[in-house]
């Protein structure tokens, strides 16, 4: 908690990525999160295209930690006869409560029909679905103003909120087009005055703190939000009323 | 315990911010005014400072430039940028006799197509050896093999290495042993844990916090570096201590 806000981290991840130096210790992101008043941490395993693996990988480090962690879901149209059966079986026995998706692993845009049965899922479920956005061809943000449209009971998150012009802009566009878009905080690009461009012309109730951990520290992506120009009160919606809301937690 | 608002609570000499526009970005203050009010909004009471000019168009004129935002300004502390042209030199030598330089920042060496070798840049790494001048030195501009390769002609030449990134993070650890004269700044360096070992196995005075303002949020970094559980004077150290030495000394001798 931090003043009395439950305190959420939209975007993390499980699995290793040894050249960067990323190790999902759940020890060392326990302590992390305790440093800062971190309450819960939202965790998905985007290294496995089958997307069984990876959600096993995650249903089993939630569980050393259920009310610290919170599980989403991971699918790929590189396997496409898996997603849908993969979602029910993340969703309805591992207890999975958003999914992710990550098109720069795969050749399709997310305007592309391949992700459809993603987005329908999540419509008929009222489910949250966070991707990755940035510079990468598959995942400009401006794919969301055409998408979140059509899948009207979903919920979509542009992690990185498009990280750099002029993908931010296409991300905050889209938030300003959709009510169902949201804008996810963590980038390693830490550009001044982002964190308040973005509440300024999304509003404080569509912005999400994330921290991309053990990628990067929660505690420096948590000082995005702390030392950003903003009120108090959209602080709070930032770092973990929107979330929450979201999430039904 | 942590609440919605952060200042520094200990003294904060930022060793990272440039001044000035770029030739194809603005910078988000135009004045020294405008820049100490947003140090002062992070309580960061001193800052050295270079002009972005020099990076990569021209050493000289970016710091004739920076005169300007140093003039009459105790809390910025002028860092003259160098390139390898024989003017340059000249100018960081000329700057050097009424003891205004305290330290050099190489020019981005990889924009201008330069590899940083000795055949280029030996006479000025050589001279501010010479001098006991540091240098500061981006990861992000100069490939680790040539940083390696060229710092350890140079022994004796303190340095501090900048722009390191999570990306850099199986580099950083071997190339520190490697540089027993280098520092890191750590404005860059975000991964999850990696910060407490290369305080356990290099000590808290080869790092040095600097913000990368303004490509970089000036709080981030700061705020996270209040929250790694340090002892109050290593806090103290890494946020301004170790930059006074460097600055004062030319390092550890």
């Amino acid at each position: 908690m931090i003043a009395g806000t439950r305190v959420i981290d939209f975007h993390g991840h499980v699995g290793r990525w040894d050249g960067t130096g990323m190790r999902d210790d759940p020890d060392e992101m326990l302590g992390a999160m305790d440093a800062v008043g971190i309450d819960q941490s939202c965790l998905f395993n985007i290294f496995h295209p089958d997307g069984r693996t990876g959600n096993d990988l995650t249903a089993r480090f939630v569980k050393r930690h259920p009310d610290r962690f919170i599980g989403f879901a991971y699918v790929s149209p590189l396997m496409p006869e898996t997603m849908t059966p993969e979602l029910e079986r993340a969703v309805d026995h591992l207890g999975m409560r958003a999914i992710k998706i990550y098109p720069s692993y795969t050749p399709f845009p997310l305007d592309n029909p391949v992700w459809d049965p993603v987005y329908d899922f999540a419509h008929r479920r009222g489910l949250v679905i966070i991707t990755h956005t940035g510079i990468e061809p598959t995942t400009a943000p401006r794919f969301l103003s055409q998408v979140a449209p059509r899948f009207p009971g979903a919920r979509f998150v542009a992690g990185h909120a498009g990280n750099v012009e002029p993908f931010r802009s296409q991300a905050i566009r889209a938030a300003q087009a959709c009510p169902n878009v949201y804008l996810e905080t963590c980038s390693s690009f830490r550009s001044p005055g982002v964190v308040e461009e973005l509440v300024r012309k999304a509003g404080a109730e569509r912005v999400l703190y994330g921290s991309d951990t053990p990628l990067m520290d929660p505690r420096c992506q948590i000082g995005k939000i702390l030392t950003a120009d903003i009120s108090n009160q959209a602080k709070r919606q930032v770092l973990g009323e929107n979330a929450c809301r979201l999430l039904g937690i | 315990m942590t609440t919605l608002n952060f200042r520094a609570r200990v003294p904060v000499f930022d060793a990272n911010i440039g001044v000035g526009h770029l030739r194809n970005r603005a910078s988000p203050f135009e004045s020294p005014e405008q820049l100490l009010r947003e140090m002062d909004r992070h309580g960061v009471a001193r800052a050295l400072i270079y002009h972005l000019e020099g990076e990569a168009m021209s050493a000289l004129e970016g710091n004739e430039r920076l005169l300007s935002w140093v003039d009459g300004q105790s809390a910025l502390h002028p860092q003259w940028v160098a390139d390898p042209t024989p003017d340059s030199l000249a100018q960081l030598q000329q700057l050097h006799r009424p003891g205004q330089l305290t330290s050099v920042r190489l020019h981005n060496s990889r924009e201008c197509g330069l590899p940083f070798v000795d055949w280029i840049y030996g006479d000025l790494l050589e001279w501010l050896a010479a001098e006991r001048i540091p240098l500061w030195l981006s990861l992000a501009d100069t490939p680790a093999v040539e940083a390696r390769e060229m710092l350890r002609r140079f022994p004796d030449l303190v340095t501090v290495l900048l722009g390191a990134h999570y990306s850099h993070s199986l580099i950083v650890r071997p190339l520190l042993r490697q540089l027993p004269r280098a520092h890191l700044e750590l404005s860059r360096y975000e991964g999850l844990g990696k910060i407490p070992p290369l305080i356990r196995e290099f000590g808290i005075r080869r790092l040095v916090y600097g913000s990368f303002y303004p490509r970089y949020a000036m709080g981030p970094m700061l705020f996270s570096l209040h929250h790694l559980g340090l002892e109050t004077s290593d806090l103290e150290l890494l946020c301004s201590g170790n930059l006074d030495r460097i600055l004062k000394e030319g390092g550890d001798r």
